[in-house]
């Protein structure tokens, strides 16, 4: 049953994999500049890495904005931003799962009456609008680094673009371990306050509750990367950066900087140590990030005319995807409430903080002991059989060239 | 991972060596003529077996790098420019192995006063061929100097057509003593050698472009 209520979290996991790897490995498996397979198996193995070493930051300021504190209340915040998220797809309407979420956890604080920490919520808003900004501003000086190498340096167009190919494979890990570690929140967030897991023992590394429920979903993100990204990654990454491999490169150093940079937990405390203010530990959307680092290398570029249709839209997301899925949550716990009995959380004070048993968290650490293991060894199954795959169609296609060659003299 | 990989390397060295190829090509289709008017035929035939080894060998290279260039997905976005690229270049090299070959085959008798025009001719048309290889090389490493390099490959083809004009006026107006097959067959001779240039001219239309596109 607690594996049940996990589903609507682990389906937001799914669509976002499906939906942001593209951000990540898009530019460069649309210009076919890394195999697919291979963009999957790095950004699925990153994003789970991301998620549970670095997943903390960003869920702990969801956590602060509405603590759903009941399984039943975490299911229905997540379906109903995935639902959310669902349907404005259909209809193409801009959207991302971190406005959904948001969205949906202020319904829950209006439904349960919890009041909204509006500081929290200022600061949430504030870095959506700051993220986009901030993507320019990391991706200018960059691709003007970039340019001026490759002009200074002469280097061979086809070696440059096997650096660059490098680049993306490189850069793409940490802008897939960034949007594990950033994005995490929107999957599992609410579900953090509503579980209490028992501590994990893996031998080398032990997970603690929250971290179990990130690898979940971080398997969970890996699963709609691995399954349903490739068609996304083909036509959406094409279009969106649909610039030069170095631009390409840049645009995601820079997403993968803007997303490290608001929720990496190091970081905001060596600021406060230097006596800076913190960086607030926000997820924010790879999808708007992206747009607004390719817009800061347009308008470095010299571009007049920028598409204000894309910026009004990104403009009218922050406020209209939290709104669709506040209403959605809120009708939704009403519903679970009322029609199926379900506990969807109290007021905090009178709140019981968990409502899971020791014995049912040990047993789903167990389970998930054999789930890594199970998952280790089909991926190591699976890369020695496309490793032999490889060599195999090299052998025959070094034996057909010398057929040909034979066969001409 | 590409760079940790041979092929890189390979396919940079292999369109080097299929553009020392043309180079050569041109160096030798050059010495072909001036020997076939000259009159030295051995050096004629060593010239033409020469042309017959580099036309295989830039042949050879061109399919290596573009099986290398499809297979290890080198440079995606251009891929198709440079090997179109590719292709006009090696057509050069066959404009020069059917032109020296025509001169085996069908021996063209060329007056003594022509022999200067046509060693000239056959000069400024290899010029032209010849100025668009280091055109070539610099696409690939500074593709904002592309276009200036392009210029004396326009400059030599505009020169190789006055040189031709001039060489066909004289031949059908002044040379009243040649028959009309005689002089049908120079002028044959003639276009065939002033094809070097015009196919390096479109290569250069080819590579300008692919330039300007690289540096936006």
């Amino acid at each position: 049953m607690i594996l049940f209520f996990l589903t609507s979290g682990l389906f937001l996991g799914w669509s976002l994999g499906a939906n942001d790897a593209s951000n990540v490995f898009g530019s460069a498996v649309g210009a076919k500049m890394v195999s697919f397979r291979k963009a999957a198996i790095i950004a699925s193995v990153f994003v789970i890495l991301g998620a549970v070493i670095q997943g903390a930051g960003t869920s702990g300021t969801l956590g602060k904005l509405g603590a759903v504190n009941a399984i039943g209340g975490s299911f229905t915040v997540a379906l109903a931003a995935a639902i959310t998220v669902y349907v404005m797809t259909k209809f193409s309407l801009p959207v991302s799962t971190t406005q959904a979420i948001v969205g949906a956890i202020i319904g829950w604080n209006l439904f349960t009456g919890n009041s909204t920490d509006t500081s929290t919520l200022s600061k949430i808003v504030a870095t959506w609008v700051t993220g986009p900004i901030l993507g320019a501003l990391f991706a200018i000086p960059l691709y003007i680094l970039i340019s001026r190498i490759k002009r200074r340096a002469r280097i061979h167009m086809i070696q440059f673009e096997s650096y660059i190919k490098t680049g993306l494979v490189v850069v793409g890990a940490f802008g897939a371990y960034s949007l594990g570690a950033n994005n995490i929140a929107n999957v599992m967030g609410v579900f953090v306050p509503a579980f209490d897991l028992s501590e994990m023992n893996l031998g080398i590394l032990s997970l603690s509750s929250a971290q179990q429920l990130f690898l979940l979903g971080g398997l969970a993100i890996a699963a709609g990367i691995l399954t349903y990204s490739k068609k996304v990654m083909e036509t959406v990454g094409s279009n969106i950066v649909n610039l030069t491999a170095e631009a390409a490169l840049v645009t995601v150093l820079a997403q993968s900087l803007v997303l490290f940079v608001f929720s990496s937990t190091s970081l905001s405390n060596l600021l406060v140590k230097i006596g800076l203010p913190p960086i607030p530990m926000v997820p924010v959307s790879s999808s708007q990030v992206i747009v607004g680092c390719v817009i800061g290398i347009g308008l470095y570029k010299g571009a007049r005319n920028i598409n204000f249709k894309i910026l009004g839209e990104i403009a009218a997301g922050w406020v209209a995807t939290p709104v669709i899925a506040g209403l959605t949550s809120f009708f939704s716990l009403f519903i679970v409430r009322n029609i199926f009995n379900i506990d969807v959380g109290r007021k905090i004070s009178e709140s019981v903080e968990t409502v899971q048993t020791p014995e049912r968290a040990f047993d789903i650490s167990q389970v998930m002991k054999y789930i890594i293991l199970v998952i280790i060894i089909i991926g190591i199954v699976i890369s020695l059989y496309y490793y032999m795959l490889e060599r195999k169609k090299n052998r025959e296609f070094r034996k057909s060239e010398e057929r040909f060659w034979k066969y001409i003299k | 991972m590409a760079l940790f990989s041979r092929t890189t390397r390979q396919t940079i060295i292999k369109i080097d060596e299929f553009f020392d190829n043309i180079d050569l090509g041109i160096l030798v289709f050059r010495k072909g003529i001036r020997s076939y008017v000259k009159g030295d035929y051995e050096s004629f035939h060593r010239h033409l077996s020469k042309v017959d080894a580099l036309e295989n060998n830039a042949d050879k290279l061109q399919r290596e790098i573009e099986n290398e260039m499809i297979t290890h997905s080198i440079l995606p976005q251009h891929r198709e420019e440079v090997t179109r690229l590719i292709d006009e270049m090696d057509e050069i090299m066959d404009g020069i192995k059917s032109s020296l070959h025509e001169f085996d085959i069908e021996l063209p008798e060329i007056p003594e006063s022509l022999f200067e025009n046509i060693i000239s001719l056959a000069e400024t048309s290899a010029n032209a061929a010849e100025e668009l290889i280091p055109a070539a090389r610099a696409y690939f490493r500074a593709p904002h100097t592309v276009r200036e390099k392009l210029l004396k490959v326009y400059y030599f083809e505009s020169e190789t057509d006055k040189i031709s004009f001039s060489i066909k006026k004289r031949v059908f107006h002044e040379m009243k003593e040649l028959d009309l097959a005689h002089k049908a067959h120079l002028r044959y001779i003639v276009h065939h050698i002033e094809n070097i240039s015009d196919l390096a001219q479109a290569a250069a239309d080819m590579l300008s472009i692919m330039a300007v596109k690289v540096i936006l």
